[in-house]
């Protein structure tokens, strides 16, 4: 088990920088989680971690070692592929013990270890098959099977979920994360699904262009998002980002949009006059006739014990989630009631948080 | 599965068959000629199917009694139809054998070097490794002919083998590489993760998978040398003759020994066949398959 340290680390492929003077600390034990878009920059960190690419600036240690040229072999770190690259020419056997038989251990040990982590695993009926013969989610499993019986310092996961269906996904998902609670060993997951990120992280770092955008536990990223981008990256459906101006009353703060006016936290006086954008999730309103949003109902979606309400408020889209007892068909004036403390405020040009 | 109506199955059938006569025909007759008495040969219209066959090509080629077909009128025929051709064909399975063997192996190397390694110039590397090529074999053969008088290579097995290696590389070198180019990096980087050494990445994971390409450059490399006529011609004088050179000896200024140069080629074909069949076992397609999602 070991911590990560990243002090100011660069890279740049010739002239284009993927990431910018970044430094986070990961510790000893931990599932941290980096989540981005495509192009944020998140698999090279993953990868310079793993030594399969170059450091250009800073640091990486791992175990309060830097380990910046140090070959990928002498690092004791394990990696799940997005394709899981397995060993086409071996046997699952094989493949999973292949480190172990690299790191000359007895044969014994060899069967014991790679019988385990195939018990753990639910692949004991296929070691002895190739790689083609087996399924993609069981392809899966090899892979990390591989990387389990390493007892390495520090688990690499890059997108290890994306190739599979849903259903699967979900299911791995846990599997996944069991597996850590079991290992306690510190974990680094790259993905771009923020369910993922958020069902399995114990802390999400949210990159993009190259930066570290905000850092923390799910919760944190959710409740306390530090920016517009990050409110809008986390929670599903998307949150709502309304457009306006807040103004200072006798009652307290208000924000004033074209159309619509409902209560701010006191606090929010203070910015008096600044154009913000007002973020509410889908999930923080309720239905209410004498609500504050009101618009017409475009579309209801039923997920299953939910619906998702898609209404036009004054030209702009507005999502609502509410118990599936509360569908109504599309064209109902609907209106919803927000939880003034629920709601986060975001400077409008910088699109960083206010707090009131 | 596109259904199609029965004429158009019987057209496709005739076409293939068609196509495969064509092809072959040219080999039929040509083992028909090694087969013909030496006025058969010459026949108007030529004996395609009804005529006598005699092994007696084959007894002079290579001047053994083969134990049957004796009694017959022998005519003197340019040569004095004793040619004693065992050994020659000897010399060719070893220098195509041993050129292939050495040609694939520093190819294989090479190109996985190509492949994976990042130096300075790869690119032109390649394309330079190609350019040795692009020259006409004539303009290297007498500059080769006197580096091989000074270090003593002319006429010997050695000589003719590296030639043959050298030439089959360049193509050997880029027709790997390609195999390796298909083989996913992440794969390399897996077993590098995994505390493989490169060499044990290519020894364990990587050659295992190129087993078909391996098969596929070898074959092409046997079939030049097997053919090869230039080189052998210019840098062998009596130790060694391989069988496309020895065969030009049946054209004498008495006339050319059809009979004699077909039983040759015949023959010479069996160890060419015998080498693709052992190798082609190998060309499977999908040797990747199931590694990595595609």
């Amino acid at each position: 088990m070991a911590n990560v340290q990243y002090r100011n680390v660069g890279k740049s492929f010739g002239s284009v920088q993927v990431l910018k003077d970044l430094s986070l600390e990961i510790e000893d034990g931990t599932f941290v989680v980096l989540l981005g878009a495509s192009g944020c920059g998140k698999t090279t960190l993953l990868r310079m971690t793993a030594g399969l690419e170059t450091v250009t600036a800073g640091e990486i240690a791992i175990d309060g070692r830097v380990v910046n040229d140090m070959h990928p072999r002498d690092r004791d770190i394990a990696m799940v592929f997005q394709n899981y690259a397995l060993y086409p020419t071996m046997k699952v056997r094989e493949n999973i013990g292949f480190s172990l038989e690299v790191a000359k251990k007895p044969a014994d040990e060899i069967r014991r270890k790679v019988e385990e982590a195939a018990r753990v695993l639910n692949l004991t009926e296929l070691l002895d098959r190739k790689p083609s013969e087996l399924s993609g989610g069981q392809r899966q499993r090899v892979a990390m099977g591989r990387a389990m019986v390493r007892d390495a310092k520090v688990f690499l996961f890059d997108e290890p979920l994306s190739n599979l269906d849903a259903k699967l996904r979900a299911h791995m998902r846990v599997e996944i994360r069991q597996l850590h609670d079991r290992l306690k060993a510190t974990t680094i997951y790259v993905t771009h699904d923020q369910i993922e990120a958020m069902t399995m992280a114990d802390k999400i770092v949210l990159m993009k262009d190259g930066n570290i955008v905000q850092e923390g536990s799910p919760d944190d990223l959710y409740d306390r998002p530090n920016s517009r981008f990050v409110a809008e990256f986390i929670g599903s459906p998307q949150i709502n980002c309304i457009d306006g101006v807040i103004e200072a009353g006798e009652g307290g703060a208000r924000l004033r949009t074209q159309h619509l006016a409902f209560d701010l936290p006191q606090g929010f006086a203070a910015h008096a006059g600044r154009q913000v954008t007002c973020g509410i999730r889908p999930n923080d309103v309720t239905l209410d006739p004498e609500g504050a949003i009101v618009g017409t109902l475009q579309i209801a979606e039923k997920t299953g014990a939910d619906v998702q309400f898609h209404l036009d408020v004054d030209g702009t889209e507005f999502v609502a989630v509410a118990p599936r007892s509360a569908y109504r068909q599309a064209g109902e004036r609907m209106s919803f009631a927000i939880d003034p403390g629920k709601l986060h405020v975001f400077d409008r040009t910088t699109g960083a948080r206010l707090t009131a | 599965m596109v259904v199609r109506s029965k004429t158009s199955r019987v057209l496709r059938t005739v076409a293939g068959w068609a196509v495969v006569a064509l092809f072959a025909f040219p080999l039929y007759y040509w083992l028909t000629v090694a087969f013909k008495d030496g006025n058969e040969i010459f026949n108007w219209p030529p004996k395609i199917f009804s005529f006598t066959p005699t092994v007696k090509n084959f007894e002079e080629v290579f001047g053994i009694s083969l134990g049957f077909g004796f009694g017959e009128q022998r005519e003197v025929l340019p040569g004095g139809g004793n040619w004693r051709m065992g050994p020659r064909l000897w010399d060719s399975i070893v220098i195509a054998v041993l050129s292939t063997a050495l040609a694939v192996s520093i190819a294989t190397l090479a190109s996985y070097a190509l492949s994976r390694m990042h130096f300075r110039g790869r690119h032109h590397f390649v394309s330079w490794v190609l350019s040795t090529r692009m020259m006409p074999p004539v303009a290297v053969a007498i500059p080769v002919f006197f580096i091989y008088k000074d270090l003593s290579l002319l006429d010997t097995y050695t000589g003719v083998i590296l030639i043959h290696a050298l030439m089959n590389l360049p193509l050997a070198v880029l027709l790997m590489k390609s195999f390796f180019d298909d083989i996913p990096r992440e794969i390399d980087e897996s077993a590098m993760v995994d505390g493989a050494s490169r060499w044990l990445i290519f020894r364990r994971i990587v050659l295992p998978m190129v087993k078909g390409g391996i098969a596929a450059t070898a074959v092409l490399c046997f079939i030049f040398s097997w053919t090869e006529f230039l080189f052998v011609l210019t840098l062998t004088q009596t130790g060694l003759k391989t069988v496309p050179v020895v065969s030009s000896t049946f054209v004498t200024s008495t006339g050319t020994a059809w009979g004699n140069m077909a039983a040759l080629g015949a023959a010479a074909m069996i160890p060419a066949f015998l080498f693709i069949l052992l190798v082609q076992k190998h060309l499977v397609r999908g040797l990747t398959l199931g590694s990595v999602k595609q």
